[in-house]
């Protein structure tokens, strides 16, 4: 309990230095004595605020979808990027965009979770059809698949002319959040919550079919409410901000090789972790090329796939 | 009698043969351009182009153009295309099988098409027309300058070109002591800053609006990538808006809804009412085309005169 309050303490004091990074001038001790002028607030209200409050919500639900999506598919190396989810996101949003540009955001975010639904239980309906259960081969599957999935999506942009669309929406990017703009991810939260309050379950089905039958519980019903979760997540995200890869597969990893694999106990260390991960790369990308920005899903990939690596290499003595 | 009339056909038939052989040795014609050198027999009847500023120049002269990219025709130019026109393959992708089956008397390629000169050349006599952003305006003027020899419309070249330096001469009197510039791309509700080795770049180098930046890294389509506060803290007197959404064919009003904030609403350029929305097309796709570069020379002068 001690170390998840100094957790939050660390997620506190990384949000604050984001509200402070930025090109126009906001001093934190004018801010704090109220000598700020008006124009500092602003900025402050308008631009710092929301964004921070968008990475902390984008990070620690996209990080508690890929727990989750762990818990389901009952492997350790997938995560909404690797079993498709994400590519069906975006295909359903450009679908939308395309047949209803009219349609407000929210409808179409909701075309968009549908198809995160319907490709991450394709995945699930592949899965079962192959019957090596290996740990690798599983996200191998999802990663193929997700391929698939955006070879269709970017055959469908490049006929209509929208290549660099698709490409600059996939790319996460939160250099375009002000107030007014990021408000949807506020259901990523309410997927968090809904993803602790059902945390034991998770746990058990994560232990398999039999056992959660064997429990009492409906292990469909488990895993719908998580492929929803999972789903609702992504699409939010990807609407909000863009794609931002590796990070639902390397905090739960990092989180159970230090607390193992109660999700009761994980859902908080991993709403913290994806926060404060998600601010570091965007506090990062901020001051890297400082006044401009490099987008996180860059920052992301390089950080992400470095500690990827290290989990790989690491598994065979963790795993056997 | 026969016999004279037969050796005079001989005299005649072979007058005409002297006569025509040095004509037909004089007009070989040896194109430089950004690729090497291109040998072209005569003036070339069938003309084929992978790119839309090379059409757009094309057009300018009154060249009639056979064959035209497939996609991405920017609107100021579709009622110039001809409807018979060939269709040889995307902005990056010629279809060069259609291309060989056309029996082109030249190609143009340019900028997205440029490489495709590799295999384009063993198959019809290519030209390249790729113009250096760093000075679009000389680069449009010694294309014109180009095509005038190619086709033998030096006149018309001359007279064009002398339009584009009068329009220039004007837009820079106008721009004279209006302050500072700064493009803007906008990209899938995302901000990027065009500087003086984009696309644009005339707006900085030619018509001589200092830049509101220092210095901007032009290596990416999308320009560098800043917030909305980076451009209140910038504060520029003059906004030029490329919307790539709609520069590549997604609705139009994207980039103003984007803008459309409690930030750059603070901006010196939104205040004063300084915003002007180029055409996305002649901006994005057909840059170094000479209408294009005409119709956003005019947007300018209309925004900073208006």
């Amino acid at each position: 309990m001690r170390a998840l309050i100094l957790a939050l303490i660390a997620v506190l004091a990384l949000a604050t230095i984001s509200v402070f990074v930025g090109v126009s001038d906001v001093s934190p001790l004018a801010v704090l004595t109220g000598t700020a002028d008006s124009r500092a607030m602003e900025v402050l209200m308008i631009s710092r605020v929301p964004r921070t409050l968008a990475l902390i919500l984008a990070g620690a639900s996209m990080a508690i979808a890929g727990l989750v999506m762990q818990m389901v598919v009952r492997n350790r190396f997938v995560e909404p990027s690797t079993t498709g989810t994400s590519e069906s996101a975006a295909l359903g949003f450009l679908v939308v965009t395309l047949l209803v540009p009219g349609w407000p955001l929210m409808a179409k975010m909701g075309v968009s979770a549908l198809f995160a639904l319907g490709g991450t239980a394709l995945f699930l309906r592949v899965l079962r059809a192959v019957p090596l259960r290996d740990v690798l081969l599983v996200p191998l599957v999802g990663i193929m698949l997700g391929g698939i999935i955006g070879a269709l999506t970017a055959f469908i942009a490049y006929r209509a002319n929208l290549m660099a669309s698709l490409l600059a929406w996939n790319m996460g990017d939160f250099s375009g959040v002000i107030r007014g703009r990021y408000e949807l991810l506020w259901l990523g939260l309410v997927c968090g919550v809904l993803a602790y309050i059902a945390a034991d379950r998770f746990t058990v089905a994560g232990m398999g079919k039999d056992f959660t039958t064997n429990l009492g519980l409906n292990h469909n019903h488990v895993m719908v409410l998580g492929l929803i979760i999972v789903s609702v997540v992504s699409a939010v995200v990807l609407v909000s901000v863009g794609s931002i890869p590796f990070l639902g597969l390397i905090v739960p990893n990092l989180v159970s090789l230090v607390i193992g694999d109660n999700m009761r106990r994980t859902v908080p260390w991993v709403a913290l972790g994806g926060a404060l991960m998600v601010l570091i790369c965007d506090i990062a990308g901020r001051l890297i090329r400082f006044p401009y920005e490099i987008p996180i899903a860059v920052v992301m990939g390089v950080v992400g796939s470095a500690l990827f690596l290290y989990l790989l290499l690491r598994t065979p003595r963790h795993a056997t | 009698m026969n016999s004279l009339f037969r050796s005079t056909a001989i005299v005649a038939a072979f007058a005409s043969a002297l006569s025509l052989a040095p004509a037909a040795i004089a007009q070989d014609k040896v194109i430089a351009h950004a690729q090497g050198e291109t040998t072209l027999s005569g003036v070339p009847a069938k003309v084929l182009t992978q790119d839309w500023a090379a059409f757009d120049n094309l057009n300018a002269l009154g060249v009639t153009v056979a064959g035209v990219p497939s996609s991405n025709a920017p609107s100021y130019l579709a009622d110039k295309i001809p409807a018979d026109a060939l269709q040889i393959g995307s902005l990056f992708e010629p279809d060069f099988e259609g291309i060989a089956a056309a029996e082109a008397d030249v190609y143009f390629v340019a900028a997205r098409s440029a490489a495709a000169l590799e295999t384009s050349k063993d198959i019809v006599p290519t030209v390249d027309l790729s113009v250096d952003n760093a000075d679009i305006v000389a680069g449009v003027k010694a294309n014109i300058t180009t095509l005038g020899e190619v086709f033998d419309l030096q006149d018309k070249a001359g007279e064009l070109n002398a339009a584009l330096d009068a329009k220039v001469a004007e837009v820079t009197a106008a721009a004279e002591g209006k302050g500072t510039a700064l493009v803007l791309v906008t990209n899938a509700g995302k901000l990027g800053v065009y500087g003086p080795d984009s696309r644009v770049s005339w707006v900085y180098n030619n018509v001589g609006m200092p830049s509101a930046l220092a210095d901007v890294a032009d290596g990416d389509h999308g320009g560098d990538a800043v917030s909305f506060e980076f451009l209140l803290e910038v504060n520029p007197d003059w906004v030029f808006v490329v919307d790539r959404d709609a520069g590549t064919g997604e609705n139009a009003g994207a980039a103003e809804a984007l803008l459309d904030n409690e930030l750059f609403n603070q901006t010196k350029a939104a205040t004063e009412g300084h915003v002007v929305y180029l055409d996305p097309q002649a901006a994005y796709i057909s840059m170094h085309g000479y209408q294009g570069v005409m119709l956003l020379l005019d947007q300018v002068l209309a925004g900073l005169n208006g």
